[in-house]
């Protein structure tokens, strides 16, 4: 809470200002009634006569001199003299706008990037915690609601009470009596409001709920149209949504109902307030003879009681957004209480030609109980050297490579890259020797140029187009209209999953990294193509040292050694035929896929039939 | 890779009658957008709500009443004040009809306000009704659209539709019509009362309605060009997050942090700025409203003095209460004006989302005409493609010519290179697409006369792109066979290789997916799948690229558990690794379209076709 609004003190000055002018506007507001009395009594029903109104006299005199004044004299004058007022009024009113719209806006820029700040800064586990959807919708709706509420109050909060006090304080200095009127109407509205509002607010979190159930039935029909026709579901899902939008409609209705209740009661409030205001100047007139009110002071009574009253009525509508308002503060608050995990260090001298050196890791996800997901690593990488992992659907490679990065920290055992402790690098040092392919290419929406500069920065044309042949992507690219500047929608939507794999290939290569890790990184690759990027690499990246993880016995087997893993240990690791020999695993795998030797023998039998 | 689309940004709920809308009324004139046939889309909306056309009656007729009552209001409060006379500088008051008049006043306020009660439920019913039928016939047409219409369409516009449009037309009828109808009322309503005290004093009180829609109109194009320039920077600032922060492990590993930290607080400084001037832009518009409104006032008080100074021989006597009535009116009269222009544009928003909503329920639903009573348990398998023709987009065939002849019982193997049309034989054997030129038959049945019901219950596909739903494991196994006994649907999980994973999970068959399922592995969500597919136990297995993803140890596991199950049923398996496929009765090659090579593997394996190329790349591996 104070954090998040710590962020309005650079912007004191405009927030201090806005509610400043904000009063000025309600002043002129309140005033308004004052010359309309004075136009009503004296200017209409008393012909010019100021003397009833020591504020019209006063005014006069001013303005005049001494009277005696013609009627039109008071009223045109009165009448320029509101609209004078309200002029001023309109103009402290936008002032005031635009002090709290620099104030809000301006912290909310703060707030955006700090907050977008934390979120970058935060560890894959802690955005896995968050969700990236949860992480989107704080980032955009949460900082609005904030930014608006901020603005509302520095306009609307304040405006409210100073309505409210100054109604008051007008009201009471026209007749004392009224002052009941208020006591009595004030309790019936705040109540009303109260009662209302305690049984709808929950309802409101209920509509979002069946909202989102509604919108996610949808989403999973459109996106699974294919498997919901070919089951024949049809007429299932679309039961299934009636339900669904029946309880939104029915839970909609309900709070409706119940906030259909407000507007008639206040209504009823004020009107029945009017009344009471009228009769008492009546009763006042009848008995007590007059005692200063006049028709002009009741109809001045019956405009503050309106705006006291509605003032509140404003209160408790704003009200309603400081809940909101506040689950979002919330939201972004434990956004800036997450500290980044996994820090870097300082150090930054290494040592030694083992490129990549696990020694005694196990590792599970943070939070999770039960088997480790690995467990005995100990495994070195040379520079240079080519290392295959290869292994079950689920059996921890990717959470192996995962801990090269520092995406996640080992739980027990330590990683070491080019002989320094990866908790001794800085994490951009760190991450800038490695680069990382995904099995699932994320692209963004920008020119494939672009996309590859990803990689680096200030990579001349000429370096792009490199790292684009070795990448097997030079084809495609060169296939469309507007080669390297085409344009990738939608997070590479418009490319095939080979495409998609070949671009995240090109950006890692274009930096020319120390590490390179594929983690099944060419699955959408035939063969032949695959065969080529992997010549390719090795012709022109001899130096750096390969980490690929892969399904298919041919990518793996011309590695220098081949890492067998299964069930969350490394089982075996060495080179292709050796493991033929030595590793069960690894020929299962292999007879998986090349029906044992029989395939090479066909081959062979064919061949010579020739 | 189409269930990463974003969820839609949710409207907050709006309040019901008597609330306020956060955006204030301002925010929906700057937003509207045009329509293009805004009549046919009012008629047909007007459809939807005529449905409960006792609702409509009685919400016209309650709004009716409650806009008299409280036109009648001013009135009588004008006369209360007018029983205070003033004599020789005396005041005096006629008490009792003072009270009387009060009397009627309290009376008239209890009653309006129970009416709109009444009115502020009514007009909810009708609108949550309406929006409920429109909901419901939206998703029943979206299920009846082809499959080519969600793939030719983008998901998150669909989505847009059923919420955002949907929304629109649902706040345009709860709050939008009610409150146009009555400020017509109102405006007429006070107008006329106007004239019923002085007609002259009603014109002078209009002259200040060309000056409020002239500027009201003037400012609006100002502000609209700063608030369309805000949403569509703040649409850049949302899609640089979205974006961001979805391919976040990408970012991270390639350092990119404090770059997109940088583009975006570049992004969100433009949205600042932007901000303030469409603030301060909307925030003139109160003001001049104001000025406008006390310019009328201040007119009718002058003039009203006058006249009560200056009586015209002609007319009515005016009186200090006919004026407090008048200015009153005068307040009625300039809300309304302002409100109509406001309601018109976010009736004409809800117009343009019923038109986007109507654009799909005009479109034209799956083709169904099979009128043959086959029935599911009679199908056999035997299917033949004849002389397909085929093309996703005119002049790019993606099938030519296409035969293929698979008999009952028969494991059809489809291989070939990426986009030489493998997939559009599973398309359009399950009629997802329909073919240009030749003939499908199952059993000699052309499968255009078998309805498409039982066409579907005699397939079962798998896909790569794997589509679970937001429900427990296993009610996604169940999926196909909704009345599966637990056993059979533990079967089918273990037939499919997913009983360990599912049973390792903490609720085992009871876990419930989130996010449809992204919280497996891709492979895990393939055996998944599979057991669905299983447990349905199809005439017609279909699997395409069914185990991409699986490793080659379990889909060989697979495999050895499908033989049985393969046994009396037609499979069509296509696949990229030729393991997966070398045992197939048939293997078909496909290449640009139409059947390359058609035989067994050995058969294959001698021809030395294409075959043989990709067998051996595959084997070899660094073969080029």
């Amino acid at each position: 809470m104070k954090r998040i609004f710590n962020y309005l003190k650079p912007y004191k000055l405009f927030a201090i200002l806005s509610p400043l002018f904000m009063m000025g506007e309600v002043l002129a507001d309140l005033s308004l009634p004052k010359f309309m009395t004075v136009i009503v009594d004296c200017g209409i029903a008393q012909n010019g006569d100021v003397s009833g109104s020591a504020f019209g006299s006063r005014i006069m005199k001013l303005i005049y001199g001494s009277g005696p004044y013609g009627s039109m004299q008071v009223i045109v004058t009165f009448g320029i003299l509101m609209l004078v007022t309200v002029l001023v009024g309109g103009f402290f009113g936008v002032t005031c706008a635009y002090f709290a719209a620099r104030a809000s806006q301006g912290m909310g820029h703060d707030l955006r990037r700090d907050a977008y700040g934390r979120v970058m800064s935060l560890s894959i586990e802690q955005t896995d915690k968050f969700t990236t959807g949860s992480l989107v919708t704080r980032m955009t709706n949460d900082v609005s609601m904030i930014v608006e509420f901020t603005e509302m109050i520095l306009r609307m909060f304040v405006r409210a009470p100073i309505f409210f006090i100054g109604g008051t304080v007008m009201l009471l200095t026209l007749d004392l009596t009224y002052g009941a009127v208020l006591l009595c109407a004030l309790p019936i509205m705040a109540l009303t409001l109260f009662f209302v509002l305690r049984k709808a607010v929950p309802i409101f979190s209920n509509v979002q709920k069946r909202l989102d159930r509604v919108n996610s039935v949808v989403q999973e029909n459109v996106s699974g149209a294919r498997v919901v026709k070919a089951y024949v579901k049809e007429s299932y899902e679309t039961s299934r949504f009636k339900d669904a939008n029946k309880e939104l409609r029915d839970t909609n209705y309900r709070v409706q109902k119940i906030m259909a209740v407000m507007h008639p009661v206040l209504n009823v409030v004020m009107n029945l307030s009017i009344i009471v205001i009228i009769y008492v100047g009546g009763f006042k007139i009848e008995n007590v003879g007059g005692s200063g009110m006049t028709a002009g002071t009741i109809m001045a009574a019956i405009t503050y009681v309106s705006q006291v009253l509605m003032s509140i009525m404003m209160l408790t509508m704003m009200s309603q957004s400081i809940s909101r308002a506040m689950a979002s503060v919330k939201r972004i608050e434990e956004v800036f209480a997450a500290e980044p995990k996994i820090v870097g260090g300082n150090e930054s001298a290494e040592r030694g030609e083992i490129a990549v050196a696990f020694k005694g890791v196990s590792f599970r996800y943070p939070g999770t109980k039960g088997l480790p997901v690995l467990y005995d690593i100990d495994l070195e990488v040379k520079k240079g050297e080519t290392l295959a992992i290869i292994g079950a659907t689920g059996s921890g490679k990717t959470s192996l490579v995962n801990l090269i990065q520092r995406f996640y920290d080992a739980t027990e055992g330590d990683v070491y890259i080019d002989g320094l402790h990866i908790k001794d690098y800085k994490l951009s040092k760190l991450r800038s020797k490695i680069s990382y392919v995904m099995q699932k290419s994320e692209l963004f929406s920008d020119t494939i140029a672009n996309n590859i500069k990803w990689g680096k920065e200030d990579a001349t044309d000429e370096e792009i187009r490199a790292a684009v042949r070795v990448a097997q992507a030079e084809e495609f690219v060169n296939g469309f209209k507007d080669k390297y500047d085409t344009f990738i929608s939608e997070k590479g939507a418009s490319l095939s999953g080979g495409q998609k794999q070949r671009m995240s290939i090109a950006r890692a290569v274009v930096r020319h990294p120390e590490i390179l890790i594929l983690d099944d990184a060419t699955s959408a690759l035939d063969l032949a193509t695959e065969a080529r990027l992997r010549k390719a690499l090795k012709e022109e990246f001899a130096d750096t040292t390969v980490i690929m993880i892969a399904q298919r016995i041919a990518s793996v087997k011309e590695a220098d050694r081949i890492a067998v893993i299964d069930g969350g240990t490394i089982v075996a690791c060495a080179p292709h035929d050796e493991l033929m020999i030595s590793c069960e695993t690894y020929r299962d795998i292999y007879n998986s896929q090349m029906q044992s030797r029989e395939g090479e023998k066909e081959l062979k039998g064919a061949e010579s039939n020739e | 890779m189409n269930n990463q689309q974003p969820k839609a940004p949710q409207k907050l709920p709006g309040f019901g009658p008597g609330g306020g809308r956060p955006g204030g009324p301002m925010g929906a004139r700057v937003n509207a957008e045009k329509p293009k046939n805004a009549g046919r889309s009012l008629k047909r909306l007007l459809h939807y709500i005529g449905r409960s056309k006792m609702l409509i009656i009685a919400l016209v007729m309650i709004m009716i009443a409650v806009t008299v009552s409280d036109l009648a209001g001013p009135a009588l409060q004008g006369a209360a004040i007018d029983t205070i006379k003033i004599n020789g500088g005396k005041l005096s008051v006629d008490f009792d009809a003072m009270i009387r008049y009060l009397c009627v006043m309290a009376v008239l306020f209890v009653f309006s306000a129970t009416l709109n009660y009444f009115q502020g439920i009514i007009a909810a019913k009708l609108s949550q009704d309406t929006v409920y039928t429109l909901r419901n016939d939206l998703f029943a047409k979206i299920s009846k659209l082809p499959i080519k219409y969600t793939d030719t369409h983008r998901h998150g516009d669909i989505m847009s539709r059923m919420t955002n449009d949907v929304e629109n037309v649902s706040n345009a009828i709860s709050q939008s019509i009610s409150s146009l109808i009555s400020s017509i009322l109102t405006l007429v309503g006070a107008f006329s009362m106007m004239v019923y005290y002085n007609w002259i004093m009603a014109l002078i009180a209009c002259v200040t309605i060309p000056i409020t829609i002239t500027l009201s109109g003037t400012l609006a194009k100002f502000m609209r060009k700063y608030f369309v320039r805000r949403q569509k920077i703040l649409g850049q600032l949302n899609g640089q997050v979205e974006e961001m922060v979805t391919s976040y492990k990408t970012v991270v590993a390639y350092g990119k942090e404090e770059k997109a930290v940088e583009d975006f607080s570049r992004t969100s400084e433009e949205f600042k700025k932007c901000s303030i001037s469409a603030r301060v832009w909307g925030s003139i518009m109160g003001p001049c409203m104001n000025f406008l409104g006390n310019l009328q006032y201040v007119l009718i008080a002058v003039f009203g003095g006058f006249f009560i100074l200056n009586p015209i021989s002609f007319m009515r006597r005016l009186t200090i209460g006919n004026i407090q009535s008048m200015l009153q009116y005068s307040k009625k009269f300039t809300r309304p004006v302002n409100e109509i222009a406001n309601q018109y544009s976010s009736i004409l928003t809800a117009l343009a989302g019923a038109e986007r909503i109507f654009d799909i329920m005009d479109s034209a639903d799956e083709v169904d005409d099979g009128r043959s009573q086959i029935k599911v348990s009679e199908i056999e398998g035997n299917i033949r493609f004849e002389k397909i023709d085929f093309s996703y987009t005119e002049g790019e065939p993606v099938l030519k010519k296409f035969d293929l002849e698979v008999k009952a019982g028969q494991k059809i193997a489809i291989v070939g290179a990426t986009g030489s049309g493998k997939t559009t034989v599973v398309n359009l054997l399950t009629r997802f697409y329909e073919i240009d030129g030749g003939r499908i038959t199952i059993d000699g049945l052309d499968i255009k006369d078998i309805p498409k019901d039982t066409l579907r219950r005699a397939i079962a596909i798998v896909l790569q792109d794997t589509v679970l739903f937001s429900d427990t494991i296993a009610n996604n196994i169940k999926y196909g066979r909704a009345d599966a006994s637990d056993e059979d649907m533990k079967r089918a999980a273990a037939h499919a290789r997913a009983d360990t994973f599912i049973e390792r999970l903490p609720d085992g068959y009871e876990t419930v997916l989130a996010e449809s399922g992204s919280d497996l592995s891709a492979g895990q969500r393939q055996l998944l799948s599979i057991a669905r597919a299983v447990l349905a136990d199809p005439k017609i297995l279909i699997l395409d690229e069914a185990t991409s993803s699986v490793d080659t140890r379990t889909e060989m596991h697979i495999q050895q558990a499908m033989v049985a199950l393969m046994k009396n049923r037609t499979s069509l398996i296509i696949a990229h690794r030729l393991s997966t496929i070398r045992d197939a009765d048939v293997i078909v090659v496909l290449k640009n379209g139409s059947v390359a090579e058609a035989g067994n593997h050995e058969e294959l394996l001698a021809l030395k076709g294409e075959y043989f190329k990709l067998y051996s790349n595959q084997f070899a591996g660094i073969a080029i």
